[in-house]
């Protein structure tokens, strides 16, 4: 049987860095994942990574601690605190270790890294590399992982995680090209498998791929899941393709215009912040206007570039040029962007210490799949970056004090997981009914945008709740799978749509449990924000006849919640 | 519009593969190429067919995934465009499009138009890395890089490693993707400490992979979805010139 200290599941940049970080600790380390590194959703992340860096620019008076401040702010105060600071802290580290492993960043006249602004601070403090920001820092953490030999078994999809008696042994993946399936045992396990955004498979910039399968498979096996009903909506997704238009282009000075030609921002934040407001807020707006007929073909707002000048975008956003040319046929130099609030970050997970510990002995997790939680209700643009590489590192780091003195995982545990895989699989092929599998998922994604979007009530989101569970027994009657072994896509689509739908349940549960508003999560019928009563995280845990939820306080003690003001 | 296409079908790296013709109906223009597939994939599965393997995943042009030779083309031929960014609008109703993988000795198919890209890995694990930890201390200072030469090395460092290069090359020459990772790391000052055993150690990979020589053809240039300059080919030989006389 295959056997590591370190296995890491996911081959993003929190996995890489986990990776990389044991292997600089002497650990023997292997990483699973089901895409190519290379091929990770961190790879189009487009717009930056924070860290107040000594020498910045205009912004002498900066600090790791605004950093914290503008997090925690940005969080609606439901980050804990003591891992926002680990993080702000850290982040300079960061940027200068990527750096001094090659990893390319824009620089200013004077040859210093270059930093522009992003929403909710006064400071530019966005490091960034062109507008393929993710797709640098992957680059050069793949280079650093390869440098060290790391073992990776890739194009094998993780299908469950073995939990026995409070302690975590390893997991079972399915090779897509044997259509075997191999347990895996692992004295510590790390889980960085990405967001849930294709839980709005109909309107997300996540790519096929972030479908939440790692929450779910955690959830299954008995780890708790924490905060899932924060889903962050971009305010500037493509429309319709909601391929994602970054925050730079607002940050350069682009305004978000409605169909009376209004300049809509001012009525909704303050004029000294307008479209750089936190993106829950901004998102809202845009949603208003829509809704209120304000919008175009009732679906999308303008972002307008066109004031920027040739010269600017072309300098600035030439990635953002390219991209509205391919994908919606118009070029932001003489036109404005359709664009319209889409899916973009989960800022719930796993719910995890400052250390990436779990409740499970020998479980971590790390980046978006995770929740530390630094993002608490609605995260900051240019943070998701710095978490995956701050965290990542730090849970490696975890581990390999962890390892030396831990307990060997048990085979046999294994090996009976795989029995139960195998015997999934069967079920699955001989199948109990007719419904489509790929129908459910194109529903759930539909009822998850309509009832459990931008905008909340009890009204829709209980009928959400009722219509998953529905969709949950449906999926229990679904047709037969397709019977090959080798590339038996069939067979994990309807593995990640099982996970789909446990996603769903915990957003819509959490959702409809929380009665106040926070950051993403925003109510209609609840529209402040209820300290007394909710500054806590929800945590939810699986049972047989589903989610059961529970609570635990948010990590005050660096700054006292205040209202939240733009 | 209605297409025809001929798509290469092929079960392993083994067995011998062969082209399959397939119809595609009312395939809209605005769809982009992976897209159209997959509407001919549901239409396959319905009719019990083994639906085509392709490889695919974040569908906006930056993942590398996609890898497919349209018409003879890796990335079908539009300009700075991956497989995913091309959209259906380039063909027109009754054309016939043949669909083959990306083709190289040293890319084997794995089924269909899916290959095994995993030799350039290899090529990077031999040395496309800075291996001096020059990092992590607390007094370290980010290193001041003139901006021309920061955005050259960030131009050459856009690879996403699709090996479109390779399959456009009549040599299957990886010379684009190897001189665009050497050529970003010798431009910056971290990556100058082992600039000759780097292009030496990859250099020596490319060959033992089997990827061909180059001469020329600027086939490379031509198809890569990033547009990375050939002058990074000159500048690779420059090096390794370099790092022989040393």
């Amino acid at each position: 049987m295959l056997k590591h200290e370190l296995l890491v599941v996911g081959g993003g940049l929190a996995g890489l860095a986990a990776a990389v970080e044991g292997k600089e600790r002497g650990l023997d380390v292997a990483l699973v994942s089901k895409l190519h590194p290379v091929r990770s959703h961190s790879g189009a992340a487009q717009g930056g990574i924070n860290a107040v860096l000594d020498e910045s620019e205009n912004c002498h008076d900066d600090s790791p601690e605004r950093h914290a401040y503008d997090t925690i702010m940005g969080s609606d105060f439901l980050a804990d605190q003591d891992a926002v600071k680990i993080m702000c802290d850290e982040a300079p580290n960061v940027i200068i270790e990527m750096e001094h492993a090659g990893c390319p960043f824009s620089r200013t006249g004077d040859g210093r890294i270059a930093r522009k602004a992003f929403g909710c601070t006064d400071y530019a403090r966005t490091c960034f590399g062109g507008s393929k920001t993710g797709h640098h820092l992957l680059q050069t953490l793949f280079g650093q992982a390869v440098k060290y030999q790391l073992t990776m078994y890739t194009e094998w999809v993780v299908t469950r995680l073995v939990v026995s008696g409070g302690r975590c042994h390893g997991v079972v993946c399915f090779d897509i090209e044997s259509g075997e399936f191999v347990p895996i045992a692992a004295t510590a396990t790390m889980f960085a498998t990405g967001g849930s955004g294709q839980v709005y498979s109909t309107n997300t910039t996540n790519a096929l791929t972030s479908t939440g399968l790692g929450i779910s498979l955690a959830y299954r096996a008995g780890v708790p899941i924490k905060d899932l009903e924060f889903v962050q909506f971009h305010p500037t997704g493509l429309y319709p393709s909601s391929i994602l238009v970054t925050e730079s282009c607002r940050g350069e000075g682009g305004q978000l215009i409605n169909n009376m030609g209004e300049r809509f921002m001012k009525n909704y934040v303050s004029e000294k912040v307008m479209e750089l407001g936190p993106r829950d807020i901004v998102a809202r707006s845009v949603q208003t206007e829509i809704n209120a007929g304000r919008g175009f073909d009732n679906a999308f707002v303008h972002l307008d570039l066109r004031h920027l000048g040739e010269k600017k975008i072309l300098e600035q956003l030439p990635g953002i040029r390219k991209l509205c040319i391919t994908y919606a046929g118009i070029d932001p130099v003489f036109k404005p962007i359709p664009v319209w609030p889409s899916q973009h970050y989960t800022m719930g997970g796993i719910d995890t210490n400052e250390k990436t510990e779990t409740e499970i002995i020998g479980f971590y997790a790390a980046g978006e799949c995770a929740c530390v939680s630094v993002h608490g209700a609605n995260r900051l643009g240019g943070n998701s970056l710095l978490e995956t590489i701050v965290f990542g590192r730090i849970g490696g780091s975890a581990i390999a004090d962890y390892v030396p003195n831990a307990d060997a995982p048990v085979e046999s545990k294994l090996a009976d997981a795989v029995r139960q895989e195998q015997s999934r699989f069967n079920q699955l092929v001989k199948g109990s009914g007719k419904e489509n599998p790929y129908r459910i998922r194109d529903e759930l994604s539909f009822v998850m945008m309509e009832k459990v979007g931008i905008f909340r009530n009890k009204q829709d989101m209980a009928m959400a709740c009722a219509r998953i569970k529905e969709l949950k027994d449906h999926f229990s009657h679904i047709r037969p799978i397709q019977t090959n072994k080798s590339f038996n896509y069939d067979f994990l689509w309807v593995t990640e749509i099982e996970g789909n739908l446990d996603a769903a349940q915990i957003i819509a549960e959490s959702a409809l449990a929380r009665e106040e508003s926070r950051g993403a999560h925003f109510r209609t019928d609840f529209p402040t924000r209820l300290d007394d009563s909710w500054l806590k995280h929800t945590i939810c845990e699986y049972t047989p006849d589903g989610p059961k939820l529970d609570y635990k306080p948010v990590k005050l003690g660096i700054f006292e919640p205040e209202e939240r003001k733009y | 519009m209605n297409l025809t296409l001929r798509v290469w079908r092929q079960k392993n790296a083994q067995e011998k593969g062969r082209l399959e013709t397939y119809q595609a109906h009312d395939i809209n223009e605005n769809m982009s190429f992976l897209e159209m597939l997959d509407v001919v994939n549901e239409d396959l599965i319905k009719k019990g067919v083994e639906p085509i393997h392709f490889d695919h995943d974040c569908r906006e042009g930056i993942c590398g995934a996609c890898s497919l030779v349209i018409n003879g083309i890796p990335h079908g031929g539009k300009k700075g465009c991956t497989t995913c960014e091309l959209r259906m609008r380039n063909f027109k109703d009754g054309d016939t499009i043949t669909v083959e993988p990306f083709r190289a000795k040293a890319f084997p198919v794995v089924r269909d138009l899916m290959v095994d890209r995993s030799a350039l890995d290899r090529v990077i694990q031999a040395g496309g890395f800075v291996s001096i930890n020059t990092g992590g201390a607390p007094d370290a200072n980010a290193i001041p890089i003139r901006k021309d030469i920061a955005d050259q090395a960030m131009d050459f460092a856009a690879c996403i490693g699709c090996g479109a290069c390779v399959a456009a090359c009549k040599n299957a020459s990886a010379m684009l993707f190897v001189s665009a990772k050497v050529s970003h790391l010798s431009l910056l000052p971290q990556g100058k400490v082992e600039r000759e055993q780097r292009v030496r150690k990859m250099v020596a990979q490319m060959d033992i992979e089997g990827f061909g020589n180059c001469t020329n053809y600027y086939e490379c240039e031509a198809v890569c979805p990033k547009e990375i300059s050939i002058k990074s080919i000159a500048r690779m030989n420059r090096e390794f010139m370099r790092a022989l006389v040393k």
